[in-house]
Parts: C-alpha cells; sequence; structure tokens
C-alpha cells in the first residue's frame, strides 16, 4: 500500500480486504461448491419441466417448439462443422499442390 | 511546531488540485460514457496464416535482429491482446524492439463451428500448420515456442509429440501441470459435483459467461477496491487508460470449445493426468520428457489463477532435466502482460532469456 495514500482510500482497502478474506475462504469450501451444484442442477430442473410443458403445447397446436428449434440449430452447425473440415482437407490439399508445382 | 505553508507552495498546490479535479471530472465522464477507451494490440501485424478462426499474426516492430522466431500460443480461455495491452506495456512490444521476430497464434472466438475442437485439434492439427506457416515465411527450421497458460499446456505436447519443426526453445508461461492445485478454479468440475455437459450451452461450448464467472468468484470483493483506487487517480490518464484496459480485457472471455472442455475436465481435472508425465492424445502416448528444446518454466509468484504449486511440476516433468530453467516472477497471472512487475522484471528477462537462446542474423537473413 502507497504511504503517500490518502486515508479514505486505506479504509476502503481495509474494509474490502476485512469482508473479501471471509468470502474468498467461503468460496474455496466444499459446502460451496455442492450449494453451487445443486442451484445448477435444480436450476436445469426447472427449466427442462418448463421447456417440457411448452413442447407439449406448441406440439398439441402443431407447431414446432424451441427445443425442435435447438435441435435443428444442432444438426445444422453439425452440417456446418463438416462443411468447414472438408473445407479444410481442400484447402490443404491445394495449398500442398500449389507448393508442389512451385517447388 | 506546526510547519509553515510558504505562499508559493500553496499556490503550486492550489494550481495542481485545480488541474486535477478537472482532469478528474473529464476521465470521469469519459470513463461513464464508455468512450476515449484505450487502443488495444497496437503493435502493427499482419495475418500471415489462417485457419477456420485461427490466425497466425506475425508482428511488424522494428528489425529483427535473432532468431529462430518466437510463436506465442495463446490460452484457450482469454483474449490474446493481454501480451500487446496497449502501447509502452506490451510484450509482443518489448520482445519486438528487442529485435525478436514474434508471432502470435490466436483462436479468435469460438462459435458453433468449432464445438467438436479437441486437444488433438490442437496440438496436432492447428500447431503444426502454424508453425509450417512460420517456417515458410521465416526460412528457419527452428522456432522459440511460448505458451500461455492453457496454451502452454497445448505447446508443451506439441513439443514432446511432433518434430516436424524443431523446437529450439519451448517457454512456458503460468502453465498448469498439476490441476488437483488449480483449487477454487477447477474444484466445480471435480468428481460427484458439476459435469462438463451442464456448463456446455446450445452452441456445443461452455459460455464466456460461465468462464468469467469462475474468475470473478476468486475475489468477488476486489473489484470495490479497484474502483476506489480508480477514483483517486481518476485525475491520472496513464492511470485510467491502464485501468480501461485490463478492466475490458479481464470481461473479454471467449466460449471454450466444448469437445476440449470434455477431455480438460476429464483427463486434466479429474484424472490430472499430466502429472503422470505423459497421456494418450489421439492414437498415441506423448509424454512430456521427449519435449525438445531448452525449457524455460516461467511463472507469477503471487498468480491465483495458476498458483506456483500447479506450475512447479514443470521442473520434474517437461523436456531434458538438464534443459530446464525456472524463472520467478512478481506479480499476478497477467504480469506477463502488464503491471509495473511486468515492464521492470518480467519483460526485460523473458527478453534477456530468449536471446540468450538465439542466434543473431546475418544481415542476409534480416
Amino acid at each position: 500500500m502507497p504511504a503517500n495514500q490518502p486515508l479514505w482510500l486505506t479504509a476502503v482497502h481495509r474494509l474490502e480486504r476485512a469482508i473479501g478474506e471471509p468470502v474468498e475462504a467461503a468460496v474455496r469450501t466444499d459446502t460451496y461448491f455442492d450449494a453451487v451444484t445443486r442451484i445448477n442442477r435444480a436450476r436445469r430442473k426447472t427449466l427442462g419441466m418448463v421447456e417440457g410443458v411448452s413442447r407439449r403445447a406448441w406440439h398439441t397446436l402443431n407447431l414446432p417448439a424451441g427445443t425442435d428449434v435447438r435441435r435443428m440449430r444442432e444438426q445444422m452447425s453439425r452440417m456446418e462443422r463438416r462443411l468447414a473440415q472438408l473445407t479444410d482437407e481442400v484447402a490443404e490439399v491445394a495449398e500442398d499442390g500449389r507448393r508442389t508445382r512451385v517447388g | 511546531m506546526a510547519p509553515t505553508l510558504n505562499p508559493t507552495d500553496l499556490v503550486t498546490r492550489l494550481n495542481r488540485d485545480v488541474e486535477r479535479s478537472l482532469r478528474r471530472a473529464r476521465n470521469g465522464v469519459r470513463y461513464v460514457r464508455g468512450t476515449h477507451r484505450p487502443k488495444l494490440g497496437a503493435t502493427p501485424k499482419e495475418v500471415v496464416w489462417k485457419r477456420g478462426k485461427a490466425e497466425l499474426w506475425r508482428y511488424r516492430n522494428g528489425t529483427v535482429r535473432y532468431g529462430p522466431p518466437v510463436v506465442i500460443v495463446h490460452s484457450l480461455v482469454s483474449r490474446s491482446y493481454i501480451l500487446d495491452l496497449r502501447p509502452g506495456n506490451s510484450l509482443v512490444e518489448h520482445l519486438t524492439a528487442a529485435g525478436l521476430d514474434v508471432y502470435m497464434l490466436d483462436w479468435g472466438v469460438p462459435d458453433e463451428l468449432d464445438a467438436d475442437n479437441d486437444l488433438e485439434r490442437y496440438v496436432d492439427w492447428y500447431i503444426p500448420r502454424a508453425l509450417a506457416a512460420v517456417r515458410r515465411e521465416t526460412a528457419q527450421s527452428e522456432v522459440t515456442l511460448a505458451g500461455y497458460c492453457l496454451g502452454g499446456v497445448m505447446s508443451a505436447l506439441y513439443a514432446a509429440a511432433h518434430d516436424d519443426v524443431l523446437v529450439r526453445n519451448l517457454i512456458l508461461m503460468a502453465t498448469p501441470l498439476d490441476f488437483d492445485e488449480m483449487g477454487a478454479m477447477v474444484a466445480l468440475l471435480r468428481e460427484g459435483r458439476l459435469n462438463p455437459d451442464e456448463l456446455i450451452d446450445d452452441t456445443g461450448n461452455v459460455p464466456a459467461d460461465a468462464l468469467y464467472s469462475g474468475f470473478y468468484m476468486l475475489a468477488p470483493t476486489t473489484e470495490v477496491a479497484q474502483k476506489a483506487t480508480l477514483l483517486e487517480h481518476l485525475w491520472n490518464d496513464e492511470f485510467v487508460e491502464g485501468f480501461q484496459a485490463m478492466a475490458q480485457w479481464s470481461r473479454d472471455h471467449v466460449p471454450f470449445p466444448g469437445a476440449a472442455f470434455r477431455q480438460l475436465t476429464e483427463l486434466f481435472v479429474r484424472q490430472n493426468v499430466l502429472m503422470t508425465g505423459s497421456m494418450r492424445l489421439g492414437d498415441r502416448r506423448i509424454d512430456l520428457a521427449n519435449a525438445r528444446g531448452n525449457v524455460l518454466n516461467a511463472m507469477a509468484e503471487r498468480d491465483n489463477v495458476v498458483p506456483s504449486s500447479a506450475v512447479e511440476p514443470i521442473m520434474r516433468l517437461v523436456g531434458d532435466p538438464a534443459r530446464r530453467e525456472e524463472l520467478r516472477l512478481p506479480g499476478g497471472h497477467v504480469t506477463f502482460g502488464t503491471g509495473r512487475g511486468a515492464l521492470k522484471v518480467t519483460m526485460p528477462r523473458m527478453a534477456e532469456w530468449i536471446i540468450a537462446h538465439s542466434d543473431e542474423l546475418s544481415e542476409q537473413e534480416e
């Protein structure tokens, strides 16, 4: 801490450490990690239930639900990835060919 | 006796305080409005190779006097401009000014297309191709390979598994090897808690926000102290600029490719395989002791992201024991990119080590 630091700033830093140290210690405990895990699981479960209800509602009206759109997006991403891979492979072959001709 | 106040001193002090108050008001308004942000990653560079989101940049900043070229492999969790933060406070600028030919392998911002990128993709596909591009650019068969954080792990694996481009020097900056020592950063991923798939979103990657939260929770209250320090130094343009640059970087995380994240969790966090000195990648076993070249284990003494205890085993496990060196640096995880310690110690000592393990180029080679 610099010697010429104003008193108010020193006080803020001390207060921050007084609160921060126990908080930092708390977020490193098993209790905290377990709590985060449980909250995360509960959130996902709730979200899953809500999605299930909404999916059934949309399907009753013969309309696609958010989960259908997500699944479609995932499939398209898989296709895009495969296409990108093939593009890379073609680019490599083309580059090798160019280098062989130059060499 | 109370000190007497000289009228001249009083006027000087008054002038200074008025001037600082005006600057404080001006910088405060700029800060709140988010204008006048510093230019980040400003060292002149050109893209010399590109595949997918990955780009290889060559920095142009003065005459190259030493070889082999230095290729920095950046981490997968943060933006690479931390190593070229701003003029006068940049590792890249420092190395290039010292006469080194510096390249940066930047991974860009992964999206759905990168969700399948696994460690093999980085170690056996991207890095070899980027280094081949460096060889074509420079006509030199060797490189100094410098990996930062997870980029260091990938660099060490490359150096141990490949001999297509010779690694004369392997620099591992804040590179974790012992994941049991990584503490809070990885504790949630250990067995019985979160599974990687619970963190991976619809794009197939771990969202940047999740990574930011992980870093934020390491020290959730320090932002208050930092903001108070900013308020005190708001009159100082240089300080405000540095603060803005760091604040921007520390919030600017990138999504982590899902496939690599699953491997990282299973192999590094849960099995801690790197501590066995070898790991299976693709269809073969890689022995870290086979890493070629001189190894520099550069670690920050006050790093709370990758603590020294996670980095120290490099001195037992990576490369030839006779060619390993350790460099302990003041500061935290970002000492490789910014801070007083970086300018005074980290950057000069890194440049010195690299130059001591490089050759002076003849005029023709330059």
